[in-house]
């Protein structure tokens, strides 16, 4: 069962935005990695394959650049997947016992998804929320900060019930499609404010 | 190009990196992931030296040091150490080694405890141990001890990445060689580095490592990570008996070393000749010993009146063919040998066969045209164009196949030094740009296939007609890469050679004088083309080894039809095989890995064989045994040893191999001598290259429970010794 088959239009959007040339291809890795994640919440071994197949590459490069990064899964993630910081601030604050807690409560290890598909639970390295410590992030959605007990109970409360509560903060910033880093409230930061600059035989491209 | 190193100054071509400018001086540097024939990487970073360049001013003088007449240009030193492997020496520059000084040295020793933070003490244990690169530079330039007071990394131990090759992940340094070498050379991406930092390990996606030139990353791998599992655990390092010489597989004529052990054949490695093999060899050529040392003939076997084949001595064997041949006109002796015969022994057969005024001559396999080689393997490398015609290059020669994607990288050739090779050509990158268009394959699909720009597929026996006279799109293609081209290569295979005759011959000088091609048609048998030289094919009413059937009687040395003569037939051969069953006399015969001779390459070299202590009983190479069969029939041997027969082929070809060196010499025979031939199509593994071990597994179990001892040690002392 393929993944991209039904989907030309994308796979072709995301080459596009590479050089036409077999180096060129190999580049259209991470945005295809990035794109069955999200869908699927991890790349499993047919998707591998399936992706070095679109990139001109092997399944055995694939999986390189999917293992050097830690938030590739190639294990399937619950509906919610709690990345509990645990970085030395975090820590000082509590985040062992909060991951002691989630695993506890929740009944999953790292790389199981507990038994109602909806959790699993993976230790990231510093996100960057030190004065908010104790901390989690929720898939992609955003930072839940101060995590003490009783909100951690909420939190999981409100989550079995699909009713996910919203984040304290956004993730502070993500990379558009464009390339542009913007910040949640849409501001662009960072060198691609100035330093992105259109491409002269691409003349009436988005840069 | 000046470079002062350790304050010696060198003159070195521009280009040349920095590493191979302190080698060119005559100092040392430690590198683990710098490879000769692989892109340099900087991984490693154990080839660290202080370097600094002059520095000019903004007119273009140089910026000096020093007052009046004793001035000298002022070097600005780097700040820190620079790996020597990816840095480029340039004009003027000076570089410190850890020879002169103390920052490299203190450097290169941290380097190294880093590189055995998580690298276990297992080197007694370790199939590396003795010749480990790791182990030798811990031992120069290692403080000699650790601080790392913590557990080690654990990881897998016993990985099989193939049949053939065992991983070991503790081991790995992590240098990337096996990753490069698999990408860059056969062109293959499947080793890469999984996790990352102190988790990273070796491992492929593709469920094992393909067949065909896997077996090299076991030679290049600086540690005791990658291991030759045919020989894994087999002997130490120092216990083997190194014998450099030439693989007799293929037409192509690999340097290797055969390491052998209380006269075993352990292992063979692959040796560097820069004009056939580089440093690669493929997987047969390697892995493909065991036949050497199991199950073969030690005496003579003679068939009794019961019809059993029974161990005789040679003076019985002698006595029984003299007997078997009695009455026999001399001239109806067929004498036929494998291709894989030395010149040596072929001039020996030649003379005897001269002697005995015999008909039924003949070599196998071979083709019924001989076609002279006009392009060497550098040749090949560096072509700007190759039309393959007709050939599985797997089963035919598979370092041409190296070769040839050598010639689609660009063919760049590392420079060579008086050190050797050069340690990091800085023209090799990692993922080369390849140019598949470079490259056409005419006929059936094969491992080069997926790597050509032009495929045409076709019956290999009319591929040559065709592409002389293109009749379609892609075939005019092919033509006009051929035509376009100013170093083109004609590469003909056993298809497009099988029942070629004169006219093929003819049409192929044609298209080559058209389109200034050089050509190689892959011979039959590993030394088809040294055999061509020399009259052993059917003479005058005499008939092929094809025709055995029906020749009254004959020899057979080292060829396996399946069948014997139309009477008495005494066989030659290291193994009891199906025709040996079939013989009334079997004669023990040495394999070429025992062999000291001469054989020529596909590209027309002649390539040394020296003998490996390898323990064969009574069994003689031809020339021996021919004195033996010469004594049976009553007449003068014309050779009777490797010097006589020698100078036999001194006389009748003009060639003196006795004077052959280690990298061998091209040579071409004034005269071939060609006869029709019966197809053959080659193949490079045969059933008895497989390891038998667990044959064995099965015989010592058997042993075991009938209550017999294990053949633990042999009571007399063996040739060889336990050194």
């Amino acid at each position: 069962m393929s993944y991209f088959a039904e989907k030309q239009p994308l796979v072709a959007d995301i080459f596009s935005r590479y050089p036409d040339s077999p180096q060129g291809r190999r580049s259209a890795l991470m945005p295809l990695l990035r794109e069955v994640q999200d869908a699927e919440g991890f790349v499993s071994e047919s998707r591998m394959a399936e992706i070095a197949a679109l990139c001109g590459t092997t399944a055995t490069e694939v999986r390189s650049v999917i293992s050097f990064y830690s938030t590739y899964h190639t294990l399937p993630t619950g509906k919610y997947h709690l990345q509990v910081c645990s970085t030395l601030m975090c820590a000082l604050a509590g985040s062992d016992e909060l991951w002691d807690h989630l695993v506890e409560t929740l009944d999953v290890q790292p790389g199981e998804v507990s038994a109602d598909g909806r959790f699993s639970v993976q230790k990231v390295e510093c996100l960057g929320s030190c004065g908010t410590a104790p901390m989690m992030q929720i898939n992609d959605d955003g930072y839940y900060e101060n995590v003490g007990p009783s909100k951690c109970a909420r939190i999981l409360q409100s989550l079995r019930q699909d009713l996910q509560p919203l984040p304290d903060n956004p993730v502070p910033v993500t990379v558009g499609a464009d390339g542009r880093q913007v910040l949640a409230t849409g501001q662009a930061i960072g060198s691609s404010v100035t330093g992105l600059h259109r491409l002269p035989e691409q003349a009436g491209g988005e840069a | 190009m000046k470079v002062h190193v350790d304050g010696i100054e060198v003159e070195l071509p521009a280009g040349t990196s920095a590493i191979d400018a302190v080698f060119s001086a005559g100092g040392d540097v430690p590198y683990f992931c710098a490879h000769k024939y692989l892109s340099p990487l900087g991984a490693c970073r154990m080839c660290l030296v202080e370097s600094g360049s002059p520095r000019k001013n903004p007119d273009g003088s140089f910026v000096m040091e020093g007052e009046g007449d004793a001035a000298t240009p002022k070097i600005f030193w780097f700040p820190k150490p620079m790996a020597s492997c990816t840095m480029q020496a340039t004009e003027g520059m000076h570089i410190r080694t850890a020879k002169t000084s103390e920052v490299v040295a203190k450097a290169q020793a941290g380097m190294m405890e880093f590189t055995l933070l998580n690298h276990p003490l297992d080197c007694p244990t370790c199939d590396k141990g003795g010749a480990c690169e790791l182990q030798d530079r811990a031992f120069e330039y290692g403080y000699g001890a650790s601080r790392f007071g913590f557990d080690r990394r654990h990881a897998e131990k016993h990985y099989p990445l193939s049949d053939f090759v065992i991983l070991d992940q503790e081991r790995c340094i992590h240098c990337k060689r096996c990753v490069r070498y698999f990408e860059e050379v056969p062109g293959q991406e499947v080793l890469d580095f999984i996790e990352r930092g102190g988790h990273t390990f070796i491992d492929t996606e593709e469920g094992g490592l393909p067949t065909g030139f896997s077996g090299n990353i076991t030679d290049i791998c600086p540690v005791g990570a990658l291991l030759d599992n045919v020989a894994r655990f087999r002997g130490r390092n120092w216990e083997y008996d190194h014998t450099p010489t030439t693989c007799t597989l293929c037409p192509v004529g690999c340097s290797i070393t055969v390491d052998a052990r209380n006269g075993r054949l352990e292992r063979i490695v692959a040796g560097e000749n820069r004009d056939v093999n580089e440093a690669w060899i493929c997987d047969a050529g390697r892995f493909g010993h065991p036949f050497a040392s199991e199950e073969r003939l030690t005496t003579p076997l003679v068939r009794n009146e019961d019809g059993a084949l029974i161990p005789a001595t040679w003076d019985e064997a002698i006595t029984a063919i003299n007997r078997g041949l009695l009455g026999l006109p001399l001239a109806d002796l067929g004498l036929f040998v494998g291709a894989d015969a030395t010149l040596e022994e072929g001039a020996a057969l030649a003379a005897l066969a001269d002697a005995l005024n015999a008909r039924h001559v003949d070599h196998f396999p071979r083709h019924s045209v001989f076609i002279a080689p006009t392009a060497t393997l550098t040749d090949v490398a560096t072509a700007d164009a190759v039309v393959v015609l007709g050939a599985d290059l797997g089963e035919e020669a598979p370092v041409l196949e190296l070769r040839i994607l050598e010639m689609l990288r660009g063919g760049l050739l590392p420079a060579e030094f008086a050190h050797g090779t050069a340690i990091a050509d800085l023209r090799l990158v990692e993922r080369p740009a390849r140019r598949p268009e470079r490259l056409a394959v005419i006929g059936g699909e094969s491992r080069l296939w997926g790597h050509a720009g032009h495929r045409v597929s076709a019956n290999g026996e009319n591929a040559l007609t065709r592409l002389a006279h293109p009749d379609t799109d892609d075939l005019k293609a092919v033509r006009a890469l051929l035509d376009g081209a100013e170093r083109p290569v004609l590469i003909l295979g056993a298809d497009a050679l099988r029942g070629a005759s004169g006219s093929a011959a003819a049409l192929l000088a044609d298209l080559a004088s058209r389109t200034g091609a050089k050509v190689i048609a892959i011979p039959a048998g590993p030394n088809s083309n040294g055999l061509a030289a020399l009259n052993l094919v059917p003479r005058t009413g005499g008939l092929g080894v094809d025709r055995l059937g029906e020749v009254p009687a004959a020899f057979i040395s080292r060829l396996d039809p399946g069948m014997r003569a139309g009477g008495f037939t005494v066989v030659h051969d290291t193994h009891l095989t199906a025709t040996a069953q079939l013989a009334d006399v079997v004669l023990p015969a040495v394999t070429n890995y025992e062999k000291r001779g001469t054989v020529q390459n596909l590209e027309g070299r002649l390539l040394p064989l020296n003998p490996a202590a390898i323990q064969s009983g009574e069994a003689a190479d031809l020339i021996r045994t021919l004195t033996a069969l010469a004594e049976a029939l009553g007449v003068k041997a014309p050779a009777r040893g490797q010097r006589g027969a020698q100078t036999l082929l001194m006389g009748s070809v003009g060639v003196n191999t006795a004077t052959v060196q280690v990298g061998g010499a091209l040579h071409t025979f004034a005269r071939t001598f060609v006869a029709p031939a019966a197809p053959h199509t080659p193949k490079l593994w045969t059933e008895r290259m497989r390891s038998r071990d667990r044959d064995w597994v099965e015989r010592i179990h058997d042993l075991v429970e009938g209550g017999w001892t294990l053949p633990v040690a042999p009571a007399a002392p063996q040739p060889g010794g336990d050194d």
